[in-house]
């Protein structure tokens, strides 16, 4: 064996996942289980109504309650002062205050209006009973295209806190040109992240030296830290967020929230005295951020060809009470006007699109940011035209997809393309479903009777780690556009990683070890990783927008390339050897031509730090190196779906037949890991699309409460999934493109297209449930 | 989401049980498998001063037929019941019940006290013409399907009461048929169908506030096999006769349908599944 066979890339193969052996054995450190030293117990008061302003606040009852030491108000003086306020530089943003408890007035319920602290959270939800908060109701407003009765906020009298408008070419001129014009209205359903984990945070001041230590669940610590340094006027050093093993974010733990603010000003008004509130699910699903409660009024014109010609957009997105820190209201709607289009080509196209603020909880960022609704708005297009044209609708799409020769492709939206491989996804997705074979089937159940069966297809392109030109977030007072690592090789020739990434189960411990293991030449066992802690290592951004991958990703593979320079310069030097003669594997240093290793790693690591004497002239002590790296653009990262669904008119009953995804994740690290990213979001894709709806009353009582009312899927409702790929690397250090989100973006569109193919119904508003099956069939 | 204070009580026996009820004077509360009462209490929802345990209970567990009646114990879990043979439309009903965790722990007695509407069992029970026997402080008395189930989580149980055993009539022929959201939930619109020499009993659960015994007349005496356009008629009657109420996961329309539709393939199913004779 050849010692390249025996030190094989550890990119590209499924090696064992370094976060499993604790994941899998119960022995994962979350914030859940933290326990501290006289650690306390927070429960939040909630408000029961929508809107109204508070006339008074009792908490003399629950300061009577055993076990209670302290209840904070939001007028508390430690409260009081601090307000969060998301900032966006786009012109025509209302910035509005978020306070950490309600001040005055309530805007949402759940909305927390008190905090009791207590020796458990039995004992603080006991006291949480006893304070009596007094409102005067004002009317709620929950639907975000409806005339607001009393503003949601004083600034926004028509409650719109952001709206844009996106143009390119002439619509009016296309539209007028088409050969057939078609219009869609369509609503999505209001839905959430909930992960397995809600939100949970410990915070403990210790008032001596000035220190904030804040354990959260957050997908984002640096920018936790960063935004609680501003709010609670301290050094930055001086507060260290710490994200341990975080049980599932997607999206909604890389907010800042209200309650985190306070459970830090309260841990600072209680010095020496650790503070922890760890969320329940009926907190969740009242005042955690939801999302895709949106409005598409549509119009689209194509030539007899099929060529699309026009769109013109009309989007209402329902931000709910808050503009969330630090996102802002902006966060929908500007993915929705920025995305619609798609994977499609494009020249005149119009879109409004406007974030509404109403009396319901705050709508934050969700696994696929409005593109799970803006491609069922797209692909409810392509099918209606293809309708329309009495084109077969995969024809349609391929007549106007983004091809490899139209690369880079500036969509009407100025952002720029950089794929093209839809046509590839869509084609092998095609094949491994075998549409022949259902569309025959399909035809045999309508002549020989059986259910009905449609097929419904969604072509999607998902953003992934923008960088500067392509930041995510709407003119935020931050870029996110890199990250950084830092390598170092300890002393024994082991390999320690200091990584900006954070983790909430996806397994970027094991990634980066292994893009750092390649770049280096070292054995993927050897390197161990650091995250999640700002005390331990250098800036990252986190999670979100399927960043890490392709941001840390690179910055990983630069500290390594870089420290394997200086690693392979100081052997050269101790062999007086050639430097471009030698090369690093497997933790060892090999000449070319000779089948021996020359020195090891460990032995160049121990002259480094230990035997100064031995280092050459010029040589610094230490084999480390830091690096950052950063896209400035990002990586489109192109997927097809298309499934076979079948639909019981007499009961509305969905039946899944069969579901294949292909995507481009680029360049493969671990390929699992990718299919479980895969398999993971299209199952959230299809909760959205036929389970899960948060639904409020017109009183702005949320109706869904529990897990009970609010249906997720279980692993009984997911269909076996097919997933393939094709590969065509992005132009950045590692070659990938993100794959997180990417397969939630096409269940609702695949969903409803089915189900128009099927039994000739449009579905107008998601989900898709039995119900709603069996009242278009039976209006 | 975390229980009000309470008191706890494990009870060793029936009798200990129902005398710990009636020192809690009418605040306390039995716990038998949890999978109903430990979320309202976490939701607080219910604030009993004293909770009961009797899950530990001996001797009632048994499955026992006797004169054509199973006769179960209060604490035979809906696992146990899935999984006998002796009474065949219990333990189909039983399996389509919450998932395998809840199932373990769930018991007979506690989904009956419970009394949600939509459940399999109070609906099996009805369909059955069974009987709950109850202990109380003034001794033991039976109460017949019929009048056990008030309204939605109401019986007919007084506060001191435990219910000890399940008297369920086993049927010549039955029929069971659910539609739910998801495996494992609770009914949309449950059928149970039960066939007693010519007498038929069809169930409805989800539709009204108690299992809903479907009143179709002349119709439910049957002579012989029973017809395709008998069926038909059947599941028509049984649509016509039931009011739902509109709610999140489907309308009174929608409910009436479903309710045509698990009628006509609960009674498909029965006519399919004739006991041979003993
Ligand atoms: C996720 C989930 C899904 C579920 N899905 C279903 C479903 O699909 N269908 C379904 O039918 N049920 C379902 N259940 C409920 C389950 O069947 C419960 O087991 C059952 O309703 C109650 O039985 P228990 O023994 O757990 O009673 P407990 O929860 O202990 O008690 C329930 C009530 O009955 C009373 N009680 C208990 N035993 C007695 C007794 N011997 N005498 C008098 N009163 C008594 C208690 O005081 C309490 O009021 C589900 C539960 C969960 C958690």
């Amino acid at each position: 064996m050849t010692p390249t066979d025996e030190h094989a890339p550890a990119s590209g193969t499924p090696v064992r996942r370094k976060e499993d052996a604790r994941l899998l054995t119960g022995r994962g450190r979350f914030v859940s289980d933290l326990a501290l030293p006289r650690m306390r117990h927070v429960a939040f008061v909630r408000s029961p109504v929508a809107h109204g302003r508070i006339t008074g606040v009792d908490t003399a009852g629950a300061l009577e309650v055993e076990g209670v030491s302290a209840v904070f108000t939001g007028e508390h003086p430690a409260i009081a002062p601090v307000a969060l306020r998301a900032q966006s530089g786009l012109p025509g943003y209302v910035e509005t205050d978020q306070p950490p408890l309600a001040r005055g007035k309530v805007r949402f319920a759940g909305e927390a209006v008190a905090a009791v602290v207590a020796d458990d959270r039995y004992l603080a939800e006991d006291g949480a009973e006893a304070v009596v908060v007094d409102y005067e109701p004002l009317t709620p407003t929950v639907c975000a295209w409806a005339e607001p009765e009393h503003p949601v906020h004083e600034e926004a009298p028509d409650n719109v806190l952001l709206s844009r408008t996106f143009r390119a070419g002439d619509v009016d001129a296309a539209l007028d040109g088409a050969a057939v014009v078609v219009d869609r209205e369509l609503t999505t359903n209001r839905h959430g992240g909930n992960p397995i984990e809600c939100r949970a945070g410990v915070a403990r001041y210790e008032a001596a030296d000035r220190k904030l230590t804040f354990w959260s669940g957050t997908q984002v610590p640096w920018i936790v830290r960063t935004q609680l340094a501003e709010l609670l006027d301290l050094p930055e050093g001086n507060i260290r967020v710490i994200a341990p093993d975080v049980g599932g974010g997607f999206g909604v733990k890389a907010v800042l929230y209200p309650e985190d603010v306070a459970l830090c000003l309260m841990a600072m008004a209680m010095p020496g005295t650790p503070l922890k509130w760890v969320e329940d699910r009926v907190e969740h699903l009242l005042a955690a951020t939801h999302a895709r409660d949106h409005r598409y009024v549509l119009r689209a014109g194509f030539a007899a060809d099929g060529e699309l010609l026009a769109v013109k957009a009309d989007v209402w997105c329902n931000t709910g009470a808050y503009s969330v820190y630090p996102w802002t209201a902006g966060i929908e709607p500007l993915m929705a006007g920025g995305l619609l289009t798609g994977p499609y080509k494009l020249t005149d196209y119009e879109c409004t699109v406007r974030g509404v603020a109403t009396n319901t909880s705050p709508s934050g960022p969700y696994r696929g940011v409005a593109r799970p609704s803006t491609v069922f708005a797209m692909e409810a297009l392509m099918d209606s035209g293809a309708r329309a044209l009495g084109l077969d609708p995969i024809a349609l799409r391929r007549r106007n997809l983004i091809l490899p020769a139209d690369i880079p492709y500036k969509m009407p939206s100025r952002l720029v393309d950089d794929s093209g491989a839809y046509e590839a996804c869509l084609d092998k997705a095609v094949a491994t479903f075998d549409l022949d074979r259902w569309r025959a089937e399909q035809s045999r159940r309508r002549t020989e009777g059986g259910r009905p069966i449609g097929i419904g297809v969604g072509v999607y392109n998902e953003l992934t780690g923008l960088g500067r030109a392509a930041s995510a977030g709407p003119r935020m007072a931050f870029r996110t556009g890199h990250d950084a690592c830092t390598v170092r090789i300890n002393p024994d020739g082991a390999v320690t990683v200091f990584s900006g990434v954070t983790s909430q189960g996806q397994g970027l411990e094991t990634t980066m070890a292994q893009v750092v293991a390649d770049a280096l030449g070292v054995d993927y066992g050897d390197v161990e990783v650091r995250y999640g802690d700002t005390d331990e290592s250098l800036w990252g951004f986190g999670a979100f927008s399927s960043r890490q991958a392709v941001i840390s990703g690179g910055a990983a593979h630069l500290a390594g390339e870089h420290v394997r320079g200086r690693a392979l310069a100081l052997a050269a030097a101790l062999k007086e050897a050639p430097v471009e003669d030698l090369d690093l594997r497997g933790g060892e240093v090999y000449m070319a031509g000779q089948e021996k290793p020359i020195i090891s790693l460990a032995e160049v690591a121990r002259v480094a730090y230990l035997q100064s004497d031995r280092l050459p002239e010029g040589f610094e002590p230490g084999l480390e190196g830091t690096k950052f790296y950063d896209p400035i653009r990002g990586a489109f990262a192109a997927g097809a779906q298309i499934a076979a669904l079948e639909f019981d008119p007499a009961t509305g009953e969905i039946g899944i037949l069969d579901w294949v995804c292909v995507e481009d994740a680029g360049r493969i690290v671990h390929p699992v890991i990718v299919d479980g990213q895969i398999a993971g979001s299209i199952a959230q894709g299809i909760g959205g699309a036929m389970y899960e709806h948060l639904v409020y009353d017109e009183d702005g009582n949320l109706s869904t409460g529990t897990l009970l009312d609010y249906l997720m899927p279980t692993a009984g409702e997911i269909p076996e999934l097919r997933i393939g790929h094709v590969s065509t690397p992005g132009k950045n250090p590692t070659g990938v493109r993100g794959v997180g989100e990417g397969g939630t973006l096409a269940p609702n569109a695949v969903v409803a297209g089915a189900l128009a193919d099927a039994l000739g119904v449009e579905v107008d508003d998601l989900p898709v449930t039995p119900a709603r099956v069996w009242e278009l069939v039976n209006p | 989401m975390k229980c009000p204070p309470f008191s706890y009580h494990r009870a060793t026996s029936v009798d200990d049980a129902v005398a710990a009820l009636a020192a809690a004077g009418g605040e306390g509360k039995i716990l038998a498998g949890g999978q109903s009462l430990v979320p309202v209490l976490a939701l607080r929802l219910a604030r009993p001063d004293v909770i009961v345990d009797v899950d530990r209970v001996p001797g009632l567990d048994g499955l026992e037929l006797r004169d054509g009646v199973l006769h179960a114990g209060a604490l035979v879990r809906h696992l146990a019941l899935a999984g006998q043979a002796l009474h065949p439309l219990a333990a189909e009903a039983a399996r389509w019940i919450g998932h395998t965790a809840i199932r373990s722990r769930g018991t007979l007695a506690g989904s009956l006290a419970h009394a949600d509407p939509a459940a399999e069992l109070p609906a099996v029970l009805r369909a059955c013409d069974g009987a709950v026997h109850v202990a109380g402080p003034s001794g033991t008395r039976r109460i017949g399907a019929d009048d056990l189930f008030v309204g939605a989580l109401q019986s007919a149980l007084e506060d001191t009461e435990m219910i000890t055993g399940v008297e369920l009539p086993v049927p010549d022929a039955w029929g069971f048929a659910e539609f739910a959201r998801r495996h494992g939930d609770f009914a949309v619109v449950s059928v149970a169908a039960a066939r007693f020499g010519d007498r038929l009993r069809v169930v409805v659960g989800g539709v009204a506030g108690v299992p809903h015994l479907v009143d179709a007349g002349d119709l439910a005496t049957v002579d012989g096999e029973i017809s395709e356009d008998r069926v038909a008629i059947l599941a028509a009657a049984a649509a016509d006769d039931v009011d739902p109420a509109d709610d999140l996961h489907g309308s009174a329309r929608y409910r009436r349908a479903l309710t045509e539709q698990m009628t006509a393939r609960a009674l498909e199913q029965l006519t399919t599944t004739v006991r041979e004779p003993a």
